[in-house]
């Protein structure tokens, strides 16, 4: 069993104040958010430090019938730092940010004790009780470091606790040790501001004092040496990162369609239920496609949220996944990208969501709101059906130009994205990129522990904040393509009446009513606020070749892409259809405008192509981009940069076409 | 870093040399980098180890190995260890 080492010069008998909420720090890679894991299970939650976008997590521990607070703060090196991260701890550490902690637990790592004892030495001058968690301590033993924990601990004059977080080693001990009275700091001990060259120096000779092994100034650590000649080598590198990205970029595109075609069936089936149960009526409507359908549309997004961060959160825990940012940081700084935002580019083209999500894993807050701004010209899935019906419309029978087409498309969102960042970098964002300065950790067995609850904590995290947004922005959307009703068309009434005269034979019954119910959709859409708004819009996008239908596809779109087929498909046919097959195609060729011009000639059906690609089409996008900035200004500023590039390229596309000849 | 000591050797940027090296770190002409890198263990007089070459490079400082691009490293000047063949 492990044992807390009790410090020099305390009484056993005394009786300190009881300890209800204590703060764990660190350097980040040693373990600090595995400890919290261990120590808080499932209970935690993840929320913001209050007007900062850097996330916290609280979470309670029972020790001996007493509750504990357990707040884990953001991984830090050192104290004077200029950092939010380290700005927020000191606010902490200090109760500038709300009442201060009764206990800090500073978690080292056991095989780099030099290093992050000054971060302890810093502690030991700031807060009045202290424990240390000597964690990895394990990894330590395998690689030859022995360090004598008690002797650090009459050193430092706290309780230290060697951890092996992973197993949950040592947490009672550590929990335990927190109750234990404070005790005088080490006389030699630098006083606090003091410079840290003397820090270090102390930290090195105390390191020195208590470690046995491993620690020379260039000790080898052969399987770290041999992986990272490997995973950080030019070609073979890169074809590793292909290789690791590409899977996680198929289980994201592929294998979430499971589950999530699974929640739109269940709540299909919901709306369904409530159809039967409510009478018919706009009650029914509201509870059945406005609620139940603005549900599903946000938790239809946790699949993807919830697997992503599962996914690098062991890829991060590896030790992998600053390699990955290693490789990709000579190619993406041309554009004053870090390397660390290849995962969210690429997860963006997943879905724009969990790829803003995962900028999380940006160090730099400057580099980060670079990654977020840009992140949705990456073509998500919702553009695909929009890609495949446009690219269709305009190569009806060549099938190769239709896929060039396509993925010009990606290319195209692409080329944009990166050259965004290099004119955001070098007008709207503050300061210049920071050239890379990343630890490489050691490598490690990840744990599934701590990936499973990293990945329930983004999920409950995305419903109770950004979720409930978009349930609204769903419902106020619906409200918009559905209300006002409208008169059903005379010759709907028409169609009615003969299907109800006597002698008809079923099946023409049938065929009556469904050709009435398709006029009474097209006009209910035409005669939305919706398709009001297009028809009042009409005007501002003529210049780009489009029609009211075509605005009106526009508008319904901007909750998010894939609906502008079902719209385009109501108003063509009066049929909500969302999977485009060549019946749609067809229908949606077939279109007219007032004056009988078909709705998507060549030139009309490439400008509308090119604006999808950089339209900033997602409301659930602009919701998430707000509360991961923590300001409406970059989702402002998102929406305004998108939709205008898109609006300027298509325009520039459908006039040069028209110039050329292309009608 | 403000008044590094006299070096035995001439210091040269971290850039020009090789992959295996063994140097002291004698200042950091890089003042944005400076915090950081002394926050990862990289303060004047650090022995430390150039275990890839290139952009970017690799040094391992005690036992934490840093990635640095060659923005970072070409600021680095070292004093090579005379017995490390570099």
């Amino acid at each position: 069993m492990t044992t807390a080492v009790l410090p020099a010069g305390t009484r056993a008998e005394a009786t300190p104040p009881a300890v209800r909420r204590i703060a764990l720090i660190g350097n980040p890679n040693t373990g600090k958010t595995t400890l919290f894991n261990a120590l808080c299970g499932a209970r935690a939650k993840t929320s913001n430090f209050p007007g900062t976008t850097t996330s916290v997590r609280t979470g309670h521990r029972e020790h001996r019938g007493v509750t504990l607070d357990v707040l884990d703060l953001p991984g830090v090196y050192d104290l004077d730092v200029a950092s939010p991260e380290t700005e927020i701890a000191r606010g902490v550490l200090d109760g500038a940010r709300g009442a201060p902690p009764d206990a800090v637990v500073v978690i080292v790592d056991a095989c780099n004790l030099g290093r992050n004892l000054v971060l302890v030495g810093q502690l030991l001058a700031h807060v009045p009780r202290l424990v240390v968690a000597l964690n990895m301590i394990d990894l330590a033993g395998r690689r030859g470091v022995v360090v004598d924990a008690d002797a650090l601990g009459r050193r430092l004059g706290v309780a230290v606790v060697p951890t092996v977080a992973r197993s949950g080693q040592g947490l009672d001990t550590l929990v335990g040790a927190l109750q234990m009275p404070p005790a005088a700091h080490p006389t030699d001990l630098p006083p606090r501001g003091a410079d840290a060259e003397r820090l270090a120096a102390w930290a090195a000779a105390v390191a020195g004092e208590v470690t046995r092994g491993g620690d020379a100034a260039h000790a080898h650590d052969a399987p770290t040496e041999r992986l990272d000649a490997l995973l950080t080598h030019p070609v073979w590198g890169l074809m590793t990162f292909v290789a690791i990205m590409g899977a996680l970029f198929w289980i994201l595109f592929a294998l979430a369609t499971v589950p999530m075609d699974l929640i739109e069936a269940t709540f299909a089936q919901l709306g369904t239920l409530v159809d039967r149960t409510f009478p018919d009526g706009p009650v029914r409507d509201l509870v059945s496609q406005g609620i139940v359908g603005g549900i599903a549309g946000t938790v239809v997004f946790l699949p993807q949220i919830c697997l992503l961060f599962f996914l690098i959160t062991l890829l991060e825990d590896t030790g992998y996944l600053a390699r990955a940012a290693f490789v990709m940081d000579r190619h993406l700084s041309r554009f004053g990208l870090p390397g660390h935002a290849f995962v969210p580019l690429l997860t963006s083209h997943a879905c724009a969501l969990p790829g803003i999500m995962s900028t999380r894993l940006i160090p730099d807050r400057r580099d980060r709101l670079a990654t977020i701004l840009i992140a949705p010209f990456m073509s998500c899935s919702a553009r695909l059906p929009v890609y495949v019906l446009l690219t269709t419309l305009l190569f009806a029978d060549r099938p190769g130009l239709a896929g060039l087409a396509f993925a010009g498309c990606y290319l195209l969102g692409a080329v944009a994205a990166l050259v965004t960042a290099k004119v955001f970098g070098s007008t709207i964002l503050k300061g210049r990129a920071r050239p890379m300065i990343l630890e490489l950790p050691s490598y490690k067995t990840p744990s599934l522990k701590n990936a499973l609850l990293t990945a329930k904590d983004q999920g409950v995290s995305f419903l109770t904040t950004a979720g409930t947004v978009i349930v609204a922005i769903c419902i106020v959307m619906w409200w918009l393509s559905a209300y006002p009703r409208v008169e059903p068309p005379a010759r709907a009434v028409e169609l009615r009446a003969a299907a109800a005269a006597p002698g008809v034979a079923p099946d023409q019954v049938e065929a009556l009513g469904a050709e009435a119910d398709a006029l009474e959709a097209k006009a209910s859409q035409a005669g939305s606020f919706a398709g009001r708004i297009g028809h009042v819009m009409a005007p501002v996008f003529e210049p780009l070749g489009f029609d009211w239908q075509l605005t009106v596809g526009v508008l319904t779109s901007f909750l998010a892409r894939e609906v502008f087929v079902s719209t385009m498909s109501v108003l063509a046919s009066g049929q909500a259809e969302t999977e485009v097959d060549e019946g749609v195609v067809d229908r949606i060729r077939g279109m007219t405008r007032d004056d009988g011009r078909p709705v998507f000639t060549p030139a009309t059906a490439a400008a509308a192509l090119v604006f999808f690609v950089l339209a900033m089409q997602c409301l659930p996008t602009l919701t998430v981009t707000r509360k991961e900035t923590g300001s409406m200004k970059y989702a402002a500023l998102q929406l305004a940069y998108m939709s205008g590039l898109a609006y300027v390229a298509a325009f520039v596309l459908h006039q040069a076409l028209r110039a050329a000849g292309v009608a | 870093m403000s008044s590094p000591s006299r070096p035995a050797a001439p210091a040269v940027p971290l850039t020009a040399m090789p992959a295996g090296a063994i140097a002291t770190l004698h200042e950091v002409r890089d003042p944005e980098a400076r915090p950081v890198l002394r926050a990862l263990g990289l303060l004047d007089a650090s022995r430390l180890r150039l275990c890839k070459a290139g952009d970017p490079c690799i040094v391992q400082v005690r036992t934490t190995r840093i990635g640095l691009s060659r923005a970072v490293a070409e600021h680095l000047f070292v004093v090579p260890d005379s017995t490390s063949g570099a």
